[in-house]
This record gives C-alpha cells, sequence and structure tokens, in this order.
C-alpha cells in the first residue's frame, strides 16, 4: 500500500474511533429533552462560527490553490448552501424555530467554559500549526461527519436520528442536520482531493496525522463537554 | 467625541497616514527609480509575492472577524482569489503574471525568482498582524488598499503613479499593464470596507484607537518593504 492510500485508511479509521470513544458514547447516549435538544441547537450554532474561524486561518497559512479550495466551500458556509438556499448558520437558526428557538435565543448564548476551552484548542490548532496539520484537523471534522466513511453514519445523521426518535421530529425538519449530512461527505470529499496532491513524503503525512490526531482529541474532549452539560439539564 | 465624529476623525487620520506614506523616504527613493525592463521584472514577479502575502493576511483576518466581517472578507476574496468569471476577469495572481508578459516575463520566471530577504521578514511581519485582534488585524490589511485608492491618495495611488513610471520609462501604456490598471480600479472599491466595518464595531475610542494602531504598524511594515524593493531596483541595471 503506498503513503497516501495509507495514510486516508489511517483518516478513516480515526473518524470511526471517534465514536467508540467514551465521550461520543456518553454524548449520544444522553436522552434527549426539548431543554436538551435546544441546547444543543444552539451550541451546535457556535461550533458552526468556530469553523468558519478556524477556516479562515486555514486559509490564510494554505498554499494559493488550497486557498482556492477552502474559498470555495467557504461559500456554501457563509454565503449560500444552494442546497438550503442559504448559509450554514442562518440554517442552524431556522432549524431552532422547529424546537422553539428564536433568533435571540442564539445571538445570547453563552459559551460553556470546557466548550470555550475546545474552542480554542481548534484555534489554536488551525492558525498555529504547519498548514498541512491545520488544514488537516478542519477536515476531519467533516470526514467524521461523512456517512460514506463512517459505519453507522456521521455524527450528524445521527443526532438528527436522535431528535427522530426521541423527540419525534423528523430529520428532514431538522433542516441544518439533513443538509450536513450530505454537505459535509461532499466538503470532505473535495477537501480530500488536496492530500493527493501535497503528501508526498513521510514528513507530509506526518503533519496530516499531527493534525488528525490534535483536531479528534479536542472533537472528543468537545462531545464530552456537550454531553456533560445536556445532562445537567433536566 | 461622539461616535460619529470619532469615526470622522478616525477617518481623516487614516487618509492622512496613508497620503504621509508618499512622504517617507523609502517611497521617495521607490518612485524616484527609473525603470529598466530588468527593474521592471523584479518588481513584478515581488508585487505577485505581495499579492500572495495579502491573501495569507485576509485570510487570517477572515478567521477572527464577526460572522458579517467574515462574509464582506469572503467577497472581497473573491475578485483576488477566483475573479469575476460573469465578467470574463482572472484572479489576481493570474493578471500579475499576464502582466509580466509585457516586461518580458515567462511564467517560469515568476515560479523560479526567490522573494526578497526584506520581503519575506516584511511578509512574516504582515501576517503576525494579521494574527492579532480582529480590528487591529482588519485595520492592518485594508489599510494598503486605502493607500492604493486614487479616491484618498492626493497625486495618485501606488498603483497609478509605478504605472505611470513604467509608461514614462519603458513606454508600456497603463491598458497593457493589466495588474496595476486592473488595482487602480478596484483598490478605490476595496478601501472603503474598512469604514463600513467601522461604522457598525467602532463606535468606542477603544475600538477606534485598535483600528488605528493596526493601520499605523502595517503603514510601517509598508514602509520598510518599499524601502527593500527601492535597494533591490537600484542594484539593478
Amino acid at each position: 500500500m503506498n503513503l497516501l492510500e495509507d495514510l486516508l485508511e489511517t483518516l478513516d479509521r480515526m473518524v470511526n474511533d471517534q465514536f467508540e470513544s467514551v465521550e461520543f458514547r456518553n454524548f449520544l447516549a444522553v436522552p434527549l429533552t426539548l431543554e436538551r435538544g435546544r441546547f444543543y441547537v444552539v451550541q451546535n450554532a457556535l461550533y458552526t462560527s468556530n469553523r468558519r474561524d478556524c477556516w479562515g486561518y486555514v486559509q490564510g497559512g494554505a498554499p494559493l490553490e488550497v486557498k482556492r479550495v477552502i474559498w470555495e466551500h467557504e461559500s456554501d458556509e457563509l454565503i449560500n448552501d444552494p442546497r438550503a438556499g442559504m448559509d450554514h448558520y442562518a440554517l442552524t437558526v431556522k432549524q431552532g424555530e422547529v424546537i422553539g428557538l428564536k433568533p435571540e435565543d442564539f445571538e445570547r448564548a453563552e459559551i460553556p467554559a470546557m466548550v470555550q476551552a475546545c474552542f480554542h484548542a481548534w484555534h489554536h490548532i488551525a492558525m498555529h500549526n504547519h498548514w498541512l496539520s491545520a488544514y488537516t484537523a478542519s477536515h476531519m471534522l467533516e470526514r467524521r461527519n461523512n456517512g460514506k466513511i463512517v459505519k453507522g453514519g456521521g455524527m450528524s445523521y445521527r443526532v438528527g436520528k436522535k431528535f427522530e426518535n426521541e423527540l419525534g421530529i423528523n430529520l428532514k425538519r431538522m433542516i441544518s442536520l439533513d443538509v450536513h449530512v450530505v454537505a459535509d461527505t461532499d466538503h470532505s470529499e473535495n477537501i480530500s482531493e488536496m492530500f493527493k496532491r501535497y503528501v508526498k513524503t513521510e514528513e507530509d503525512r506526518d503533519l496530516v496525522l499531527k493534525g488528525a490526531q490534535e483536531s479528534m482529541a479536542t472533537d472528543r474532549a468537545y462531545r464530552g463537554a456537550l454531553g456533560y452539560y445536556m445532562a445537567q439539564i433536566n | 467625541m461622539s461616535a460619529t465624529n470619532g469615526l470622522e476623525t478616525m477617518w481623516s487620520e487614516l487618509v492622512e497616514l496613508c497620503n504621509e506614506q508618499f512622504n517617507s523616504p523609502p517611497f521617495k527613493r521607490l518612485l524616484g527609480t527609473k525603470f529598466t525592463q530588468a527593474r521592471a521584472q523584479q518588481y513584478s514577479i515581488q508585487m505577485a509575492y505581495y499579492v500572495r502575502n495579502r491573501r495569507d493576511g485576509w485570510g487570517y483576518v477572515q478567521g477572527s472577524a464577526p460572522f458579517e466581517v467574515k462574509k464582506l472578507i469572503w467577497q472581497h476574496e473573491e475578485d483576488e482569489l477566483i475573479g469575476q468569471k460573469a465578467q470574463g476577469k482572472v484572479d489576481h495572481i493570474t493578471l500579475a503574471v499576464k502582466e509580466g508578459e509585457v516586461f518580458g516575463l515567462s511564467a517560469e520566471a515568476f515560479e523560479r525568482t526567490a522573494r526578497l530577504e526584506g520581503g519575506e521578514v516584511c511578509f512574516s511581519a504582515w501576517i503576525r498582524l494579521a494574527q492579532r485582534p480582529w480590528l487591529e488585524a482588519i485595520a492592518g490589511s485594508a489599510i494598503l488598499e486605502m493607500r492604493n485608492s486614487g479616491e484618498l491618495i492626493r497625486g495618485g495611488s501606488l498603483s497609478s503613479r509605478i504605472a505611470a513610471m513604467l509608461e514614462r520609462d519603458l513606454g508600456v501604456p497603463m491598458k497593457k499593464q493589466i495588474n496595476n490598471a486592473e488595482h487602480v480600479v478596484m483598490d478605490v472599491e476595496h478601501a472603503n470596507l474598512l469604514m463600513r466595518v467601522a461604522r457598525k464595531y467602532a463606535g468606542g475610542e477603544g475600538e477606534r484607537r485598535a483600528i488605528l494602531r493596526g493601520a499605523r504598524e502595517s503603514l510601517m511594515i509598508d514602509r520598510v518593504y518599499r524601502g527593500h524593493l527601492a535597494d533591490t531596483l537600484e542594484a539593478l541595471a
């Protein structure tokens, strides 16, 4: 097996392993109530904002060709996703209406301490690493959401199914989760293409793995934190 | 001071700072250069690196800015990174390389010519500025476009002055300097971005001081960079 194939297989294994971690298991095991669902949706909007920060930083550090790929990627996120007819932040706010959330609930939302720490960690990875590590760190969160790679479905799909099974809200009505089931599959495939072009040596591979490991560790901490806070809500 | 007066005062100060750049010794030396073909080639290549560094800087600024400002920067970067395909306009890096043809440069010349050492240091300084708190960072990037706005700079922007020198010394008309010509137009439009942002986000003295701090620091780096460019051009026949 060559360097690239081996690397991509490792990345696939890593995103699947996330769902076996104690943090992911605990998070996905917390029974949803309407209040917990609201908390999750608001927090997910903040997570989406943090992704926009990080992709900007990654764009800053990346080679020109990669900048262009990220710029296209951010078109869906920041400006307009043709699948949804709006940007992804607006989509999350709109999704909130289904469970009784208003735009003000998003505007005045506070970032809980453990979540804040994770957001800072992702900022740090995106801004202060070699671009390949930074790029991979952001990419891995979409790869972890790619149902073609993650057995049993990516995170958006699984959370969407929880809303359906535990709150009786059809996944199609959870428009942000539903769009991300598809969008992150497309995004992760487009972004993954760049590895073919830029990973040529063991050093390149190690930079990719460094970013992947650090981001997945932060992701586990983040999901663990969300599960903890959700469990505090009656 | 009211927020409106404070903004107007800040804007006037920013415009003055940009104009003062042209009275600084490094700018005077650069603008006092007589272009030869070799100098024009070197200048053209180094400008392509400068444009790339701007893309780095704006990326970092986009990362730290609020959501609404991220959108503005994303749109700004369309001209620079992608081009306006519907209008048949290419991105600005391609444009810089294409402009090089009129000075006898091939695309390979851009790839095989190194960045100036002094340029490298300035580029790192600009990146560091772009990673600072977002109001300082955005001012650091936006001020370079204000300094290139023919509406704000008395006697013409840097791009238009350089274009006039190239026309005078090498007989290359402005319309053939497609990169310079584009920036003479685009940077007038882009120069307004900072004020649009300031109107919403710089209501307090602290915010306005942050903008001025970022702008001053960037203009200082700009002077050092132009000085290095002048040295390099002077050393060429």
